[in-house]
């Protein structure tokens, strides 16, 4: 089993250029099958989501190759499996694009129900019902998802939620469908936006992304593309979030600051100081931080993807704190191992209660979900003592190689393998 | 002479302005051509991003992402919405 080992009392201090969206990549990798041309696609960051999403392409008959870092040539014309393995796709979340993309190019799709980081109940129900808007038969037979459609016809689709993966997916399977689709109530968050350029840049018309109708023009066909995957809110966000935790400093680059406003807005009124570029931001963190109300909603909300680090920096924050999940339910599974760090922290439906000033101390914690890991790196950093931090592998998921991004920041966190029977925390 | 060439005289120039339309121009012309370079369909990913305000609509290549962020989306649509009607009420005079 591989852990991470962190020493605490650490302030991070450096540059860092911010990788390609997760989000965004994890979606406009499927995306590609929707072509018969050949796609590239670039700057994709180097985490296990995209080394798995390669594999299914490659069982369902991509030619997936690379002759640069970070950048990969897709070449759908060969694909005729409309039935992904269902131990590539299994606890992959992500995986349900490719109902999207699969119907869009076959008609019909054969999937396992998608799994991922448990952050409660995350339905498909609006998946669901977009996919059967558009004229197809779905049905749920022994865990597996089969959808079917003769003809796939544009429609009027009202999202009950506002829910990303249902707005790119019903996006995919729609935009080789005849006539029209219009998607009201739709999520608005950069991803979409950076999966519509991808799919525009094929030759598809689709507008309206990042607003909350977007429209669809189908097309019978779509050509060859290139695309550069834009950067990640999260991962920068994630970045800022430490460096206001450990009081450090640190110049994030290559970044969208429009994306960063809600984080911007929070690590000022929490105390950190800010300055932001045209492509870049500057934190400086502060001995004095205030405490903070947040509360997670869609995008241009506070995302919840940093949810759990912001509750680390706000146990530094003297006062008494409010963190208010209002995305995904049963997502405060960091909170028990905060505790165990001697966080103060009480939880009351989908608020956090948390009491700030109390200096955090190691312990053995384990991540259970790719957040909560990265929130776990954060509070090992500012703690007393040593962390040994087990579940990597939800980390390694969507953070690259995080031991050596850290470095780079200054802070050193190593990767060491042991049994896990004589993990400390088991 | 009259007044408008009576350098004489304190005058008031309003160049503010000019520069500001001139630069709306650039802007257009730099992320049109960056846009186009890079294969993406330049009106649309222009309308998209006039739309919802995201960059992430403007390709980074050449710059182009952080050259649309030097005027406000409502500089810029002041300037298209401006030429548009001034060429097309020019056709009917």
């Amino acid at each position: 089993m591989e852990y991470l080992h962190i020493k605490g009392k650490q302030k991070i201090k450096g540059e860092i250029r911010v990788n390609g969206a997760k989000n965004a990549a994890v979606a406009i990798l499927p995306a590609a099958l929707l072509t018969e041309g050949v796609v590239k696609i670039d700057n994709l960051p180097r985490i296990t989501d995209i080394d798995k999403l390669v594999d299914i392409l490659n069982a369902l008959g991509a030619k997936v190759s690379s002759s640069e870092e970070r950048c990969l040539y897709i070449d759908s014309s060969g694909v005729d499996n409309f039935s992904p393995p269902p131990s590539l796709v299994n606890k992959f979340r992500a995986s349900y694009y490719l109902m999207g993309v699969l119907l869009g190019r076959f008609g019909k799709v054969a999937i396992p129900m998608p799994g991922g980081c448990n952050l409660g109940p995350r339905p498909i129900d609006q998946h669901i019902k977009g996919f059967t808007a558009l004229g197809a038969k779905v049905e749920l037979e022994h865990g597996i998802v089969k959808i079917k459609a003769k003809k796939l016809r544009g429609a009027h689709i009202y999202l009950d939620v506002v829910s990303v993966g249902a707005t790119i997916n019903i996006m995919l399977a729609a935009v080789r469908a005849e006539g029209k689709t219009i998607i009201e109530n739709a999520a608005k968050e950069p991803e979409i936006v950076d999966v519509a350029n991808f799919l525009n840049a094929m030759g598809a018309q689709v507008i309206g992304t990042g607003t909350d109708v977007i429209k669809i023009q189908g097309v019978p066909e779509l050509g060859q593309a290139e695309h550069t995957i834009i950067p990640d809110r999260i991962e920068a966000g994630t970045f800022m979030i430490a460096t206001a935790a450990t009081r450090g400093e640190a110049l994030v680059t290559e970044v969208i600051p429009k994306h960063l406003d809600p984080i911007i807005a929070k690590l000022k009124e929490v105390g950190a100081y800010l300055e932001v570029g045209p492509d870049w931001v500057k934190v400086k963190g502060n001995n004095v931080l205030f405490p903070a109300d947040v509360k997670t909603f869609p995008y241009p909300g506070f995302p919840t993807d940093l949810q759990a680090p912001m509750m680390v920096l706000l146990t530094q924050a003297p006062g008494i704190s409010f963190i208010t999940e209002n995305v995904f339910e049963g997502r405060f599974r960091h909170v028990d191992e905060l505790k165990k760090m001697g966080a103060r922290i009480k939880l009351g439906g989908r608020t956090a209660i948390i009491e700030g000033g109390y200096e955090l101390v190691s312990a053995p914690v384990r991540a259970m979900d790719l957040r909560g890991g990265a929130a776990f790196i954060i509070a090992g950093l500012i703690s007393r003592g040593e962390t040994v931090l087990a579940g990597v592998e939800h980390i390694d998921r969507g953070y690259e190689f995080i031991e050596e991004r850290l470095k780079q920041l200054g802070v050193n966190v190593e990767r060491k393998i042991i049994s896990d029977e004589v993990f400390p925390g088991k | 002479m009259t007044r408008e060439n009576n350098f004489d005289h304190t005058m008031k120039f309003n160049v503010k302005a000019e520069e500001e339309v001139n630069e709306a121009r650039t802007v257009l012309q730099e992320v049109y051509e960056a846009l186009k370079e890079k294969g993406y369909n330049p009106i649309n990913q222009l309308v998209g991003y006039l739309l919802s305000g995201d960059p992430a609509f403007i390709t980074s290549y050449k710059n182009a992402r952080s050259t649309i962020r030097k005027l406000e989306r409502d500089e810029l649509l002041e300037e298209l919405v401006r030429v548009y009607l001034y060429r097309e009420l020019e056709k009917e005079r």
